[in-house]
């Protein structure tokens, strides 16, 4: 949508034009990190935007690269943190929409090496998709290491136990052309909180990439797989009426500019606005999809909206 | 200098060749061995050139062995060869961090034994090397103790890579002035026995990308190593020929140079893909295309023997 000088407008919105917006919305999408929460924080006043978009009848679903934890751990830690009218349904995580995408989408007929942690297994696991058992033999190594027979997908993820061994066998894995290649996100760092970060699951895809000479099928932010789960689960979702809000211009911003949806960008996370000013002022036309519609400083600024809304309907 | 180029060399056309030069500077796998089988009459090759006159030099991306360790093994294989005459990745990153860099300081590796012994060789202290599982929780690897001396990261081929380590690496480059060094961007790394995996550069990439920052890179097709080699030895580039198997690091680096070029087809390029780049509009592709090239460095025996 078209901000008033003819291209994408980075607006600093609040009170009742942020009112304004969310009334037309039905749909809200959050990103995690950074949106709602800092790591086991909630941001200040989240859990009641929240709670306040569902009992105001908005659809809110959640959209995380995060491919850490199956979806029955986000349940209890939204609940922990406070945000708790937050359902499962309503979770969308890069490991759970790899699990869709491996057995909607593929229909895979043979197993999955997996480069990724418990979190993503399981959900593959629930999924009812066979992955290649983890463990190796003590003495195996590069040169001796076991093959799995029928192997149809690699699929990386962020992993802690990240090993030579996996590397190698996973790029023995893509010599067969009909093996397919897939990534849960390209995030290349994980911000966590007080500004420290961690290697993502971008820089572990990288290395594979050019181990294998070929391309990663991305499956998370900023493709648009997640958002085709989303409308494949809810009935009647126009992205006309929905609003992306995240804190990563390169994902969230990407991600609802390819979507076709407004996007919003919300400051208590990884970019800063000078970063979306800077892609607004880029000659490169393909820098204009990073640029956000809206710009909040925190969504705690949606709160005097909905005051004002509870206000009017007393 | 202009004129043909990706000339099939034979015949009288050999003897003119090495007629030519003074120096002569061989990759290793896939031109005088395979894993740990030598290319038949690679031996020869080497060992009647060094009898002709002309100094013979060895320069492979290669960072797992020292300079020892190839000379080990290349004696063990018949060739006639001194470890000066040996420059690997491990010696050169040495020799760069050393003589180019000027590093004061230690360096945080990602690499092998053979990196650290060369590091070491010329006073450098390297941290980091070997196994490094992952314990504890996110909190923690992200805040993981940095070594305040440490100066510079260095990636090499390194089997025990891991999550911790990619950290660790992306930890230091986050500190200001925190020099970046990889030995080479090769895809995959030729095992003894004839296997591959992937190499250096895969693992050079996942640390750029997680560091959001780019290494310099010592090996071919950089022209360090051509120039660690000229500057001890006093080589004539005019009077020079790079022999390899592979197009975008030795043939680039012989073009880069100044040099003859003579591509070997006993490892990864072909004349196919020489020819595709010759007819290819591109200034750049033009350094992959080799001057000469033979089936194998056996070859040049005729030549040497009569």
């Amino acid at each position: 949508m078209a901000g008033a000088f003819g291209f994408k407008g980075c607006q600093k919105i609040r009170g009742p034009q942020l009112r304004n917006l969310l009334e037309a919305k039905d749909f809200i999408l959050f990103d995690c990190d950074g949106v709602i929460w800092h790591g086991e924080k909630a941001i200040t006043g989240a859990a009641k935007v929240v709670n306040s978009l569902i009992r105001h009848g908005k659809n809110v679903v959640f959209v995380t690269n995060n491919c850490t934890r199956p979806r029955e751990n986000y349940v209890h830690k939204f609940c922990r943190l406070g945000f708790t009218d937050v359902m499962l349904e309503q979770i969308f995580s890069s490991s759970y929409c790899s699990a869709l995408y491996l057995r909607d989408v593929v229909k895979i007929c043979g197993q999955v090496f997996v480069i990724g942690c418990d979190g993503l297994r399981n959900e593959l696991q629930e999924a009812g998709i066979p992955c290649v058992e983890e463990a190796d033999a003590p003495d195996a190594t590069i040169y001796n290491c076991a093959l799995a027979p029928d192997v149809k997908a690699v699929l990386v993820g962020h992993d802690d136990k990240l090993t030579f061994l996996k590397l190698a066998k996973a790029s023995c894995y893509l010599r067969d052309p009909d093996c397919l290649f897939l990534a849960t996100d390209n995030d290349p760092w994980h911000p966590l909180s007080g500004g420290r970060i961690l290697p993502g699951s971008g820089s572990l895809t990288a290395a594979l990439e050019v181990a294998s000479g070929r391309k990663a099928t991305v499956i998370g932010k900023p493709s648009r797989f997640m958002f085709e789960c989303i409308s494949s689960q809810f009935r009647g979702v126009d992205p006309a009426q929905c609003l992306m809000i995240g804190d990563r211009l390169e994902v969230d911003m990407l991600f609802g500019s390819n979507c076709g949806l407004d996007t919003m960008l919300t400051l208590t996370g990884v970019s800063q606005i000078e970063e979306a000013q800077e892609y607004r002022n880029s000659e490169l036309t393909t820098n204009h999809s990073l640029v956000p519609d809206y710009v909040v400083d925190t969504i705690a600024d949606f709160l005097p909206a909905f005051e004002e809304l509870d206000e009017q309907s007393n | 200098m202009s004129g043909s180029k990706c000339v099939r060399l034979t015949g009288a056309l050999v003897k003119q060749v090495l007629d030519s030069v003074d120096s002569v500077l061989f990759d290793c796998d896939g031109v005088i061995w395979r894993g740990d089988q030598a290319v038949p009459g690679a031996a020869q090759v080497i060992n009647l050139l060094k009898e002709k006159g002309k100094k013979v030099f060895f320069v492979t991306n290669n960072s797992s062995k020292t300079r020892k360790m190839y000379v080990d093994k290349m004696t063990t294989l018949g060739f006639n060869v001194k470890e000066e005459e040996v420059f690997g990745t491990a010696y050169c990153s040495a020799m760069y961090l050393k003589t180019v860099c000027k590093l004061q300081g230690k360096v945080y590796l990602i690499g092998s034994n053979a990196m650290q012994q060369e590091l070491e060789a010329v006073g450098i202290q390297p941290t980091g090397v070997g196994p490094d599982h992952i314990s504890g929780k996110q909190g923690d690897w992200a805040n993981v103790p940095l070594d305040p001396e440490v100066k510079a990261v260095v990636v090499g081929f390194d089997e025990h890579f891991s999550y911790m380590k990619l950290n660790r690496a992306m930890q230091y480059l986050s500190r200001e002035g925190c020099l970046f060094v990889g030995t080479n961007r090769d895809t995959r790394l030729p095992l003894e026995g004839g296997k591959a995996v992937p190499g250096t550069g895969c693992l050079l990439q996942a640390v750029e990308t997680a560091a959001q920052h780019r290494a310099q890179t010592v090996g071919k097709p950089n022209n360090f190593m051509f120039d660690c080699v000229a500057s001890q030895f006093g080589v004539d580039p005019d009077r020079c020929l790079m022999v390899g198997d592979r197009l975008d690091t030795d043939i680039m680096l012989g073009s880069n140079c100044g040099l003859k070029t003579l591509l070997t087809l006993t490892g990864v390029s072909t004349v196919a893909d020489a020819e595709d780049h010759q007819r290819s509009g591109s200034a750049e592709r033009q350094g992959m295309v080799p001057d000469y090239y033979v089936e194998s460095i056996a070859d040049l025996l005729p030549a040497l023997q009569g």
